[in-house]
């Protein structure tokens, strides 16, 4: 059978044209989808059913005997931390944090180790962006700043950008500009226009540069700034300044290296002053599928983007304190629920040890390095392939994610409401 | 030699993402990529075992040749293994330092661990049912 106009989940683009070609309940075939799609689709091994850690290894348990225990481990719980959500629907969110306000625990999600420095800057001066539609259809000028499209977003380049064919820029290849600044000539660097190599921790220095230039102020610009030379500095900042519209895609390379979110805010604020010349957007490059999804749920349910606090009763949101890692990094949680992410693999060492100390409940279709550090590991549906639920694009559009083949196994919402119904005396939430 | 850890996605690694079990994922995080020259200067070809080390431990990588990357700068994806030396430290925050931190790099003859192994360091059992 084939599917078409299929979203696939993988990252922030979520792109929405993949045909697939479906056998029972695999898929065989990925037309139009990256390599980063196919693997998603057709190489999705699961774990079969839930299992438990006992003194010598593991041992398979039922799906209600898991529920319940995780339930009675966060009713026990003085401080449990609820952490993930990014690869799994709104609908699976939403009762996440359901959960969270019925037992006061601390909910973060993954953008925590990724864009949660871009909200913070977002916060402070706000958020200059606009939909990828708008990008395809007009930009004529890019800039990939600390982030590498080709291997992180393989097709963001042949949608939205450099090989998209647009509107009002109907000869993409020709008409667009692809400006890359990185500390790695990468492989999205091979094909751009100008690629400025800025040394390890200097984008600060460069953008703030940048802004000096724009603002007419290149007499006080030294000859070199974080390894670029300031005749490249000028020439970009003229090539911006000359755009018929302009925008900026930026990524971990600024959210992750020294300064943090004083680079977004940075960067934020030469968009704001390229706006005096001309028109000029910037937006972060998400990661995870719905990573933007958990974002606008917490925030439209709770007030913050991430990093929320229930223990005093209400919502309480400071990140540094109430944020995943420094929450396990000062070993505060007395228990973990991990949903739809892996902190074993992506939280530093001491950050993910915790959780080996503490009763961790895991609810993820696959077996993953969190699974060697939980107590139990309850397997469910991936969205997107066999559940069907919203999620966010990068951009903030809400795109349905398609249900495409049937595997037997339990939506994680529905296994969360569960937990939520035990943990409320059998009201639902 | 003291160098500056970044940390990234690639292709491989976000195809093997999902199998972290398997030899294809184990491969590709724990790949350190080098500039040739300070390749030389370590006196290493592609392929040798390299230590890395910070002041929260240290995680034997295989050494990759990588014109791409400055000399002082080592580059490994994101995962387990960058993850083993990283400090949890946010300063405030909530963000670690995942491309900002100091390393030293010295040649080792010691075995590359799987992720299961590095797990288990840290308190963990491997799942490896099939």
């Amino acid at each position: 059978m084939i599917v078409s106009d299929v979203v696939c989940p993988f990252c922030g683009c979520l792109c929405d044209d993949l045909e697939l070609e479906v056998e029972g309940d695999r898929v065989v075939r990925v037309q139009n989808g990256c390599s980063l799609a196919e693997a998603t689709f057709m190489h999705d091994t699961r774990l079969p059913a839930p299992i438990r850690r006992t003194e010598s290894g593991w041992e398979d348990i039922s799906y209600e005997e898991a529920i319940k225990e995780t339930a009675d481990i966060l009713k026990e719980a003085d401080r449990p931390l609820l952490y993930g959500w990014s690869s799994t629907h709104g609908e699976a969110q939403s009762v996440g944090v359901h959960i969270a306000e019925l037992i006061g625990a601390v909910i973060d999600n993954t953008s925590t180790v990724c864009h949660g420095p871009s909200i913070l800057a977002i916060q402070e001066v706000g958020h200059p962006g606009c939909t990828l539609g708008q990008v395809k259809n007009r930009a004529d000028v890019i800039i990939y700043w600390g982030c590498n499209p080709i291997e992180a977003h393989p097709r963001h380049m042949s949608r939205y950008t450099t090989y998209a064919t647009g509107f009002f820029v109907p000869d993409a290849q020709r008409e667009r500009t692809v400006i890359v600044v990185d500390t790695r000539r990468n492989d999205t660097a091979g094909i751009a226009d100008e690629f400025l190599q800025v040394e390890p921790g200097g984008d600060y220095a460069v953008l703030s540069a940048l802004r000096a230039i724009v603002r007419g102020k290149d007499s006080v610009i030294p000859k070199k700034v974080a390894g670029i030379a300031k005749e490249q500095l000028i020439r970009v900042a003229e090539l911006c300044k000359n755009a018929k519209f302009g925008a900026i895609f930026f990524g971990l390379g600024l959210t992750m290296s020294r300064g943090k979110y004083k680079n977004i805010r940075n960067a934020i604020e030469l968009t704001d002053e390229l706006n005096r010349h001309t028109k000029f957007v910037i937006s972060p490059m998400r990661g995870h599928g719905n990573v933007y999804g958990s974002n606008e749920v917490f925030t439209w349910m709770t007030g913050y983007p991430f990093a929320v606090d229930f223990a005093r009763g209400i919502a309480f949101y400071n990140p540094g304190e109430t944020t995943a890692v420094d929450i396990l990094r000062r070993e505060e949680c007395d228990a973990a629920l991990i949903v739809a992410s892996d902190p074993g693999a992506n939280f530093p060492r001491d950050a993910a040890a915790h959780l080996a100390k503490i009763p961790t409940v895991v609810i993820d279709p696959h077996v993953n390095a969190t699974t060697a550090l939980s107590h139990i590991h309850i397997p469910c549906t991936a969205a997107g392939i066999d559940a069907a639920g919203t999620a966010y694009r990068m951009d903030g559009v809400p795109i349905r994610l398609k249900k495409v083949i049937e595997r037997g196994y339990h939506d994680d919402a529905e296994i969360l409401k569960k937990i939520y119904d035990r943990l409320n005396g059998g009201m639902g939430p | 030699m003291k160098c500056i850890l970044n940390t990234g996605r690639t292709v491989p690694q976000g195809t093997a993402v999902e199998h972290k079990g398997s030899d294809a994922y184990r491969a590709v995080a724990s790949a350190c990529f080098l500039n040739p020259v300070d390749m030389m200067v370590l006196g290493i070809e592609d392929g040798a075992r390299i230590r890395i080390s910070t002041p929260t431990g240290y995680v034997v990588l295989s050494a990759r040749s990588a014109e791409g990357v400055t000399r002082g700068e080592v580059f490994v994806t994101i995962g387990p293994y960058a993850n083993h030396i990283i400090s949890s430290e946010t300063h405030g925050t909530g963000m670690p330092d995942f491309k900002s931190q100091t390393v030293d790099v010295e040649t080792t003859e010691e075995p590359i661990r799987s992720v299961g192994e590095l797990m288990e360091e840290i308190g963990g059992l491997r799942y490896d049912r099939k």
